[in-house]
């Protein structure tokens, strides 16, 4: 795929979803928890009232699927903010300080990073209890060792370079440097790296709720919509092609726009990767 | 040699401990108080303390984790509150399932990607460059209970090709074995295909600009030759290792695909230990998991050694 459609692609299905969720504070075609047993299972483009159809207790999908968006995003976009904070102060702390802190805290990184998959997330979840709260939580604690290793290197790597042993030589503190010469240098790769992360961070979130552990219903979320519409699914599979194509949209925009930028901005030569 | 296979088992068992420290106190702050879980509701306080104390659990924390840590490396888990059995015999009746499903998607996937990753490297810039690519970077952003249920569905429901739920021991019936892992492990190889192919495809790249394959150019061997015999022997590196971290991630519970495909796997008892809150059964299966991911990390960098003793711990980013 060549680059630029690649960033260009992604720039678009994340301006589409964003923009459906900002919609969704000014206007929605229904109530979303609003339920019209006598207009359930309507599929989509036969009553114009109710364009994507609507589910087995006649809610709705399109306003299910504009509400579910802002959880959604609410969840990625925070949780993933919040471990990249994190991330960045402990692996500038690890950076520059002493080795026995930065033993510590490289090794508590590591050992979070040995968990696979969303083990980390299901064992947090249990701890911090289900819904928006535990699911941010969760997810920013998993995304902390990932931004903090790569601070943490970016620092090394950098340690050495002139114009930052000449701020050092004039006499200015760490946290000058960090914030005026560590931080913009290491920009373009947090950057990829933030939104990459947001696009796992989506997917998560969405399989937290698809197994129930994520927000409760009756909200709604798109992995609890999919994981409702399970048991209709052989009769009215189109129940699960919104939530679905919705998720499949948010994560692969995320992903495309942290590849483009990683090949503009980190890779330039490459057009190998 | 030697000074670095003994640097990377010390390493590996520092992570273990560090990983069992944050199990164990990770759980340890959840609301809520074992002894009450295990009695219910209707229990008297008296019965519930009695508990507590025969459970060890008005010690101190550090002698708690310590009495824990002693149980571990004896393999003794605990038992589960909600199973009434012991950690341990739960885990093990759960591994083959677990296992042969990431096996089997292994396979699936590596094969996949060796294929597309190496026609894609070889043909750049083609249609089938692109289209493979493409289709792969979909298939990493499909969420898996997605595709599982459209298989389940097509495949299990309209066609009856495949059982939609449960598991088939090898020693019961092969062909039914085949069967039942068949739409899990392929769903499972769908969201890691994508990774994978990426680095087949990159580090083959590399390996295509080496000064050795102009030299068997000009030689005049077949091309297809020197593809498969050089380029691809010098390319394997970057691939085995994602392979190794995939296996091991996929080794380590596959809890969506189980929970859809109801298999009784590793997976199923993690989502029963979070849904249920049994503490006991979820430290052990962390523990067993995380040690898992760690000692297959590290086979995986052993054996690279092996094949390439050049490369050391710092190349690969340690």
């Amino acid at each position: 795929m060549k680059k630029n459609l690649s960033i260009a692609l992604g720039i678009f299905l994340v301006i589409i979803i964003l923009t459906v969720c900002l919609l969704s504070f000014i206007y929605m075609p229904h109530e979303p928890n609003e339920m019209n047993i006598s207009q359930k299972f309507l599929k989509p483009g036969v009553n114009s009232e109710y364009i994507l159809g609507t589910d087995n207790f006649g809610r709705d999908i399109l306003s299910r699927i504009m509400y579910g968006s802002r959880n959604v995003l609410l969840v990625g976009i925070g949780s993933v903010s919040l471990g990249t904070f994190i991330g960045i102060i402990l692996g500038a702390i690890a950076a520059i300080n002493n080795k026995l802190l930065s033993a510590v805290i490289m090794r508590i990184m590591d050992g979070l990073m040995a968990f696979p998959g969303i083990l980390l997330a299901l064992m947090l979840v249990t701890v911090v209890g289900r819904g928006i709260k535990g699911s941010v939580i969760a997810i920013s604690i998993f995304m902390v060792p990932v931004f903090s290793r790569l601070v943490y290197s970016m620092i090394l790597d950098t340690e050495n370079l002139l114009y930052i042993k000449a701020a050092r030589s004039y006499g200015s503190s760490n946290l000058t440097i960090f914030m005026r010469h560590y931080i913009p240098a290491m920009l373009p790769r947090l950057v990829t790296q933030f939104s990459s992360a947001i696009g796992s961070a989506v997917m998560i979130e969405t399989s937290l709720s698809f197994l129930g552990l994520g927000i409760q219903p009756p909200f709604a979320s798109w992995g609890l919509m999919l994981s409702e519409s399970r048991q209709f699914f052989l009769n009215y599979p189109y129940l699960a092609v919104a939530p679905g194509i919705a998720i499949i949209m948010t994560v692969l925009g995320f992903i495309l726009i942290g590849d483009g930028l990683n090949d503009m901005l980190i890779h330039r030569r490459s057009d190998d990767e | 040699m030697l000074k670095y296979v003994l640097n990377r088992v010390k390493s590996s068992l520092v992570i273990l401990l560090v990983v069992s420290m944050i199990t164990f106190f990770v759980l340890m702050i959840i609301p809520g108080n074992p002894a009450q879980l295990i009695l219910g509701t209707d229990a008297t306080a008296e019965a519930i303390e009695d508990l507590r104390i025969a459970m060890g659990l008005d010690r101190p924390y550090y002698q708690q984790y310590l009495g824990w840590l002693l149980d571990l490396l004896k393999f003794d888990l605990g038992t589960s509150y909600i199973y009434g059995e012991a950690v341990t015999s739960l885990i093990i009746r759960a591994i083959p399932v677990t296992f042969s499903i990431a096996v089997f998607a292994m396979l699936i996937a590596t094969i996949t990607a060796l294929f597309f990753g190496i026609l894609s490297a070889v043909k750049k810039d083609s249609i089938i460059d692109y289209f493979s690519r493409s289709i792969m970077q979909l298939g990493t952003a499909i969420p898996s209970f997605w595709i599982g249920m459209v298989f389940i569905v097509y495949f299990g429901l309209r066609l009856k090709w495949f059982p939609i739920s449960g598991f088939v021991p090898i020693s019961s019936s092969f062909a039914g074995f085949l069967k039942s892992i068949a739409l899990p492990a392929i769903v499972l190889a769908i969201g890691e295909t994508g990774t994978l192919l990426r680095i087949v495809r990159s580090s083959m790249l590399d390996s295509l600009k080496q000064d050795y394959m102009d030299a068997a150019r000009i030689k005049g061997l077949n091309k297809w030759k020197i593809y498969m015999k050089y380029a691809l022997r010098g390319a394997l590196i970057a691939p085995v290792t994602i392979i190794g971290m995939q296996f091991a991630k996929l080794a380590g519970g596959t809890v969506v695909v189980e929970t859809i495909f109801a298999l009784p796997g590793i997976g199923r008892l993690v989502l029963t230990a979070v849904e249920r809150r049994d503490i006991v059964l979820l430290q052990g299966l962390v523990m067993f998991i995380t040690t898992t991911v760690i000692f297959i990390t590290l086979m995986v960098d052993l054996l690279i050694m092996t094949i390439n003793p050049r490369i050391k711990s710092v190349e690969r980013g340690e």
